[in-house]
């Protein structure tokens, strides 16, 4: 079998399971907070487009791009390896004709589609709430797929990280908190390059720039300093620190031992 | 013959403890036991074996190929682990299936392979059930299921008896007789003697990461019978049953228990004891509750091998 096939048969494998875990199921839950929060919006903001669709950006930073992704991104990237060194059960994948890369890469591909699947449906249905009275309106879609498009990337970025933290670290939740909501929520804010050093920099570089009125206020609070990255050097550089990690992380399951507690 | 797994060298550090101490090895083709107490390295020598971890020092090769990070040697080889442990959101299909996919066989091919080893290990009936409300006997079935299903020529148990009902024992016992009778190898791991000696009578003492003999049951036995080994009977007349085996040269002492039920018998020959006691019971029409060896005789032989 071929490395694509093993990666291929691994995906489908881990996309199944990952399906049917109780993990899924409370972050499929989680996801429907903006949902819920949108329904209330839309009913307490009625009439005022302009207001819903800055409440939905505090929503797009506040929840998804500085919670949502990173949070699922932390506990399924560390549990890529964590989970079968935990669970015990990494025996049943190594004693397969299985190249390791292909089981670190195939869990990953599962476990991000799974996140973007999740993401997607909490997005698609806050979003399109609150924007009911534009649905004619193409630009709506065309906002929502850019949304969309950043959020996916910040999935495939954090993931990469935490999923080598994971085949680094035994304790790797803990060190992932602390980057995830400690690193990443302090250091965007710096001043000159070195908000460069953290993964959200390169995210909101990508979003449209669009304070509040009344500056100041909500989103424009997480946009204050932002020094943003030009788009295409932004996507090229979430791609890089993505496939560094992940072959980062493929390169240390090769050569690493991981023993169980038997 | 020519050895199917080899080792030479062998050592495995967990740290500064040693878990396997220059083990050299060949096993052939047929039902090699690997016997030692709990901690012994059978596990540690299982996991080298399947590539699972890499040696400190020395060689483990099968048909001549090293495992670590060589996956193309796991078409050739099952391992069942020790652990309990599965995918428990899966059901005994899903397992089985999804663990074939990994061998890139067709849809269809996976499919019979998973029917197959359900239907060997009995499975079948149960097969749509959520593993995680199977019985002990059923998971650790499953688990052999895995190991068996892609049809290996090498077939590595890890204490596959171990937690088993005496029937789930036989089921299983034949399982692996059957396996062998098609002319493949298999090694299997047991910290106790009859379960190894009903599947072999080729064993290999293992103790503190050492092998300490090779040999043929007889051997081990004698090793064995070599060392007091107390058996306890439990009955409505011990002092009947007591009074049967004064003068028996089978036996070196007698006690009883501190329930007044137990007698405690101390003997160089397990065997004749034994063989006695069934004619004595039947003589005069004790009933018997229990027969236990409380002592652990295996370990016993362990620490006359290591000069304890």
């Amino acid at each position: 079998m071929t490395a694509a096939a093993s990666f291929r048969q691994v995906l489908g494998f881990f996309a199944f399971l990952g399906r049917k875990t109780g993990k899924t199921r409370v972050f499929a839950i989680l996801g429907l907070m903006p949902v819920a929060l949108a329904v209330i919006v839309r009913v307490v903001l009625h009439g005022r487009a302009g207001l819903m669709a800055a409440v939905f950006t505090d929503i797009l930073m506040v929840f998804f791009l500085q919670f949502y992704i990173v949070i699922l991104a932390l506990f399924y990237g560390t549990s890529v390896t964590a989970e079968e060194v935990e669970n015990r059960t990494l025996s049943y994948l190594l004693t397969r004709p299985l190249p390791k890369p292909a089981i670190v890469l195939g869990k990953y591909a599962a476990y991000t589609l799974l996140m973007f699947a999740m993401v997607s449906l909490s997005l698609a249905l806050s979003y399109f709430i609150m924007n009911a009275a534009r649905l004619t309106d193409p630009a709506l879609y065309l906002t929502f797929l850019g949304y969309l498009g950043v959020l996916g990337l910040g999935i495939l970025a954090y993931t990469a990280f935490f999923t080598f933290l994971g085949t680094l670290l035994k304790r790797a939740i803990i060190v992932g908190l602390v980057f995830g909501f400690g690193w990443e929520n302090v250091i965007q804010y710096f001043p000159g390059s070195t908000q460069r050093f953290s993964v959200v920099h390169y995210l909101k570089s990508l979003l449209p720039y669009r304070p509040m009125s009344g500056g100041g206020k909500g989103v424009a609070l997480l946009l204050f300093r932002l020094e943003p990255t030009a788009p295409l050097a932004a996507v090229l550089m979430l791609a890089v620190i993505t496939a560094a990690l992940l072959a980062l992380a493929c390169w240390i399951f090769r050569t690493k031992e991981y023993l169980t507690e038997d | 013959m020519t050895a199917v797994i080899a080792a030479s060298n062998l050592s495995k550090w967990y740290g500064n403890v040693l878990g396997l101490n220059d083990v050299s090895l060949e096993i052939e083709a047929g039902i090699t036991g690997l016997l030692g107490p709990n901690g012994a390295g059978k596990s540690t020598f299982m996991k080298l074996i399947t590539g699972q971890m890499k040696p400190a020092i020395g060689t483990v090769t099968v048909r001549g190929i090293k495992t670590w990070n060589n996956p193309g040697v796991f078409r050739e080889i099952g391992f069942c682990p020790e652990q309990d442990v599965f995918y428990d959101e899966l059901t005994g299909w899903q397992f089985l299936t999804g663990l074939l996919r990994f061998y890139g066989y067709a849809k269809s091919e996976i499919r019979d392979r998973a029917d197959r080893a359900l239907d060997i290990v009995d499975l079948s009936k149960d097969k749509d059930r959520l593993i995680r409300g199977y019985s002990r006997g059923m998971r650790q079935r499953i688990k052999f299921a895995q190991a068996i299903a892609h049809d290996p020529g090498i077939l590595i148990l890890d204490e596959p008896l171990s937690g088993l009902d005496p029937l789930g024992k036989r089921k299983l016992i034949r399982l692996v007789k059957e396996f062998k009778s098609q002319g493949r190898t298999v090694l299997v791991s047991s910290h106790v003697l009859p379960e190894i000696e009903a599947l072999t009578s080729r064993i290999v003492l293992i103790h503190q990461g050492k092998i300490l003999a090779q040999g043929d049951i007889p051997f081990i036995r004698e090793l064995i019978e070599a060392h007091p080994h107390q058996i306890s009977v439990r009955s409505s007349e011990p002092r009947t049953l007591a009074a049967r085996f004064v003068g028996d040269p089978s036996i070196q002492k007698m006690t009883f228990g501190p329930d007044g039920r137990t007698l405690i018998v101390e003997t160089h020959k397990r065997d004749d004891f034994f063989g006695r006691l069934t004619g004595v019971v039947l003589e005069a029409g004790i009933e018997v509750e229990e027969i236990t060896s409380p002592d652990d005789n295996l370990q016993a032989v362990f620490e006359y091998l290591v000069g304890k």
